[in-house]
C-alpha cells in the first residue's frame, strides 16, 4: 500500500433541502501521507465540516447526501462500509476535535467517564483499566489526574478542549481530524492549546486533517495545505508554496484581508463580494465574480488542478499564459 | 513520565481544589433551602412510612373492612380517634391503610406511564419525520379524550381491577410525559456533544440511552412528582365513580363515596379521606415545585 492515509476523490456532497440542493462539496480531490498534518483553509461555507464529517461518514442524513467519490482511509473505503465497520472505525481509526469545546462534552458526565467511554469501547478493558488510562490521557494533556472526577462546567474553555483532545486521543487514531479547534478560544489559550496539538501530533505520529480559517494557525502547524473555495481545491502545496509562492487569487486575497504588522494603519483588503450561493454555483470558475484577474472565459470554464511544481497545485485559468503573476509578486 | 508531559503540565492553569458536584447533588442543595418543598418530602417519608407498617399493625380482615355494627356511626373518641362509619370501621385504620392503595397506584402508574412515554417521545424526537408524525398524532388522539373517559372505556372492557385502573391512569400520563421527552430530546440532539459521540463510534441506541436522555432528566422528573399528585385524584374519583378498587379496599375516593349518604350527621366519614387526598396531593405539588426550581434555578427569576 501507498504512504497514504487519506485519499479523497471527487467528492460530491449536497444538501438536498425542498428549497433547493445546496452544494456544498463539489469534486474535492485531497491527499495525506501518514503522519503528516494537512491544513484545510477556507471561509465559512466553504464545504470544510462537511468534507471533515464525509470522512467519518456522518453527514447529517437526511439532508445530507454523499452524491459521488471515494474516501479511502489506510486502504478501505469509507463510503462502503456498513454501519458496524463504522463504529468500529469512528473513535479508533479517524477521531475528531469538534469547535466549540464549550458544547462538545456532555454536561452530565464526569470528564473522566467520556474520556474512558471512547476507550471501552474500542479497546478490550475494564471500566476500572479505562479510567485509569482515561486519568494517563487527563495527565497527556496538562490536566491533574485528580479532575478525571469533575463535570465539564468545572473546567474553563482552554481545559476543555484539552479534554476533547484527550477524548479524541483516547484510542490513539491513525487519523486526527482537528474542526477549528482553536477558533472558539481566547488568544493566548489558542497559543497553549496549539502547542500542546504540536507536541501530542509529534509524540502520537499520527496524521493530522487541520480545517481552520486562520493562516496563522497553518503556518504554525502544518506540513501541507489544501485552500479550497465553493466546495473545491483551488491550491494546494506544501507550507512554504502556499505562504511564499502563492498563485491562486483567492489564496492572494486571503493574505491581503489578513491585518500585518509592516503596514501598519493601512486598511485591510477585504475580497469583494461574497461567496456564490451554494444552492445556485456559477457554470464557469466560482471566484471569478470576484477575482480582480477574472477574464470572460473564466466565467463559462471551470478550471481543473493543473501541476505547477512536483508539490504545488492550482486551479486557475490565468496561468495557461506563462507570464501570468500575482500582483504581489509584480513588483517584486 | 516524558518531557512532553512535562511541559504542558506548565502551562496548564493553575487548579483551585473545589470539591466535585454533580448537577443533582447541586439540585438537592437547593431543593432543601425549599421550606415547602421539604414539608411536602416529609409528609411523603411519613405516608410512605405509614402506608409500610399499616400492612403490619392492622390486619385487613378485622380491622380494615371487618363489619362491626354495634359501633356504627361513632364520632372520633379515644377508641376510635377518626370515629367509625356506617357499617362500624374505624376511619383512622381504614385511612391509614388506604395510603397503600394511593401510592402504589399513583407512583406505580406514573412509572409506567414514565417508561412508556419517554420511549415513544425519544423515538419522535431522535428520528422525526414519519415516525414523529406517527407518535405524535396518537398521543394527540389519546390527548384529546378526556382521561375518565379512557379510563371508564377500559375498565368496561376489562372489569374492574387493581391492574386495569393503573392501565387506565397510565395512558394519560405517557401522553404527557410523550410530549415533554420529544420536545427535550429534540433540542439535545442538535448538540455538538451527540455528534461527538457518534465521532467516538457510539451505536444509536448508547447515544440516545446514556447522552440524549440523561441531559432531559430534569423536566422528566418536574413532571413525574407532579403527576403522581393528578393521578392519585384521578383514581380516588374513579374510584369515587365505582369503577376503581372495587369495594371494600379502603380506598380514600371510595371511602368519601360511601360517605356521603351520613354527610349531614356524620360529616367525618367525608371529610376525613378527603383530607387525606388533599394533603398527599399538596405535598407532592409542593415537592414537584421544590424540584422544578432547584433543577432550573433560572426559571425562578
Amino acid at each position: 500500500m501507498s504512504d497514504l492515509i487519506l485519499d479523497i476523490q471527487d467528492l460530491v456532497v449536497n444538501y438536498e433541502t425542498d428549497d433547493g440542493i445546496v452544494h456544498a462539496v463539489n469534486g474535492l480531490n485531497l491527499q495525506l501521507e501518514k503522519k503528516k498534518t494537512l491544513g484545510l483553509v477556507g471561509e465559512t461555507g466553504a464545504g470544510k465540516t462537511t468534507t471533515a464529517l464525509s470522512i467519518l461518514n456522518l453527514v447529517p442524513n437526511p439532508p445530507g447526501v454523499i452524491r459521488n467519490g471515494r474516501i479511502i482511509l489506510d486502504g478501505e473505503d469509507v463510503l462502503q462500509k456498513s454501519p458496524k465497520e463504522l463504529q468500529k472505525m469512528r473513535g479508533n481509526d479517524v477521531a475528531m476535535i469538534f469547535q466549540d469545546p464549550m458544547t462538545a462534552l456532555n454536561p452530565v458526565m464526569t470528564v473522566g467517564e467520556q474520556i474512558a467511554e471512547s476507550i471501552l469501547l474500542h479497546e478490550n478493558v475494564t471500566q476500572a483499566e479505562a479510567f485509569e488510562r482515561a486519568k494517563e490521557m487527563l495527565r497527556q494533556v496538562g490536566i491533574p489526574d485528580s479532575r478525571a472526577y469533575d463535570y465539564p462546567h468545572q473546567f474553563s474553555g482552554g481545559m476543555r478542549q484539552r479534554v476533547v483532545i484527550a477524548i479524541a486521543l483516547a484510542c490513539n487514531p491513525k487519523l486526527l481530524i482537528a474542526d477549528e479547534p482553536t477558533t472558539a478560544l481566547d488568544v493566548t489559550i489558542q497559543a497553549q492549546v496549539l502547542e500542546l496539538m504540536k507536541e501530542l501530533i509529534r509524540k502520537y505520529e499520527m496524521a493530522v486533517l487541520l480545517i481552520t480559517h486562520d493562516l496563522g494557525v497553518v503556518a504554525e502547524v502544518c506540513d501541507e495545505v489544501a485552500v479550497i473555495y465553493a466546495g473545491k481545491v483551488v491550491e494546494k502545496g506544501t507550507a512554504d508554496d502556499i505562504f511564499n509562492h502563492t498563485l491562486h487569487p483567492y489564496t492572494e486575497g486571503l493574505f491581503n484581508s489578513m491585518p500585518n504588522l509592516k503596514k501598519k494603519g493601512e486598511d485591510l483588503e477585504p475580497i469583494k463580494g461574497m461567496m456564490p450561493d451554494p444552492m445556485n454555483l456559477p457554470e464557469g470558475c466560482a471566484f471569478a465574480e470576484r477575482c480582480p484577474y477574472a477574464s470572460d472565459a473564466c466565467l463559462r470554464v471551470n478550471p481543473e488542478l493543473r501541476k505547477v511544481s512536483d508539490t504545488h497545485w492550482v486551479a486557475c485559468r490565468a496561468y495557461e499564459d506563462e507570464r501570468f503573476q500575482l500582483r504581489r509578486y509584480q513588483h517584486a | 513520565m516524558s518531557a512532553v508531559t512535562k511541559s504542558t503540565v506548565t502551562t496548564a492553569k493553575p487548579v483551585t481544589k473545589m470539591k466535585s458536584r454533580s448537577q443533582g447533588q447541586e439540585a438537592w442543595r437547593r431543593l432543601k433551602k425549599n421550606k415547602g418543598a421539604m414539608l411536602g418530602l416529609a409528609f411523603l417519608i411519613l405516608l410512605v412510612v405509614v402506608a409500610i407498617i399499616s400492612g403490619y399493625i392492622f390486619d385487613y380482615e378485622t380491622d380494615v373492612i371487618g363489619i362491626n355494627p354495634a359501633e356504627k356511626l361513632q364520632k372520633p373518641s379515644a377508641q376510635h380517634w377518626f370515629g367509625t362509619d356506617n357499617l362500624g370501621r374505624d376511619i383512622f385504620a381504614r385511612v391509614l391503610y388506604g395510603s397503600r392503595y394511593s401510592l402504589v397506584i399513583g407512583v406505580g402508574s406514573v412509572f409506567i406511564g414514565l417508561v412508556i412515554g419517554v420511549l415513544c417521545g425519544a423515538l419522535a424526537g431522535y428520528y422525526g419525520g414519519m415516525v414523529d408524525q406517527v407518535v405524535m398524532r396518537i398521543n394527540d388522539m389519546l390527548y384529546a379524550v378526556p382521561n375518565i373517559m379512557i379510563a371508564v372505556v377500559i375498565v368496561s372492557l376489562f372489569g374492574t381491577s387493581t391492574f386495569n385502573l393503573l392501565l387506565s391512569l397510565c395512558v394519560t400520563v405517557a401522553t404527557a410525559f410523550t410530549r415533554i421527552a420529544r420536545a427535550s430530546v429534540m433540542t439535545i440532539r442538535q448538540q455538538e456533544f451527540v455528534e461527538a459521540a457518534y465521532a467516538m463510534g457510539l451505536p444509536t441506541w448508547k447515544v440516545i440511552f446514556k447522552h440524549i436522555l440523561p441531559n432531559c432528566l430534569s423536566p422528566i422528573i418536574v413532571q413525574a412528582t407532579l403527576s403522581i399528585g393528578t393521578t392519585i385524584i384521578n383514581a380516588s374519583s374513579l374510584s369515587f365513580l365505582g369503577i376503581g378498587i372495587p369495594s371494600p379496599a379502603p380506598e380514600w375516593g371510595a371511602m368519601l363515596s360511601e360517605g356521603r349518604n351520613f354527610i349531614r350527621n356524620s360529616g367525618y366519614i367525608c371529610v376525613i379521606p378527603g383530607l387525606a387526598i388533599m394533603f398527599t396531593v399538596l405535598a407532592l405539588n409542593l415537592l414537584g415545585d421544590g424540584v422544578r426550581d432547584a433543577l432550573d434555578p433560572k426559571l425562578k427569576k
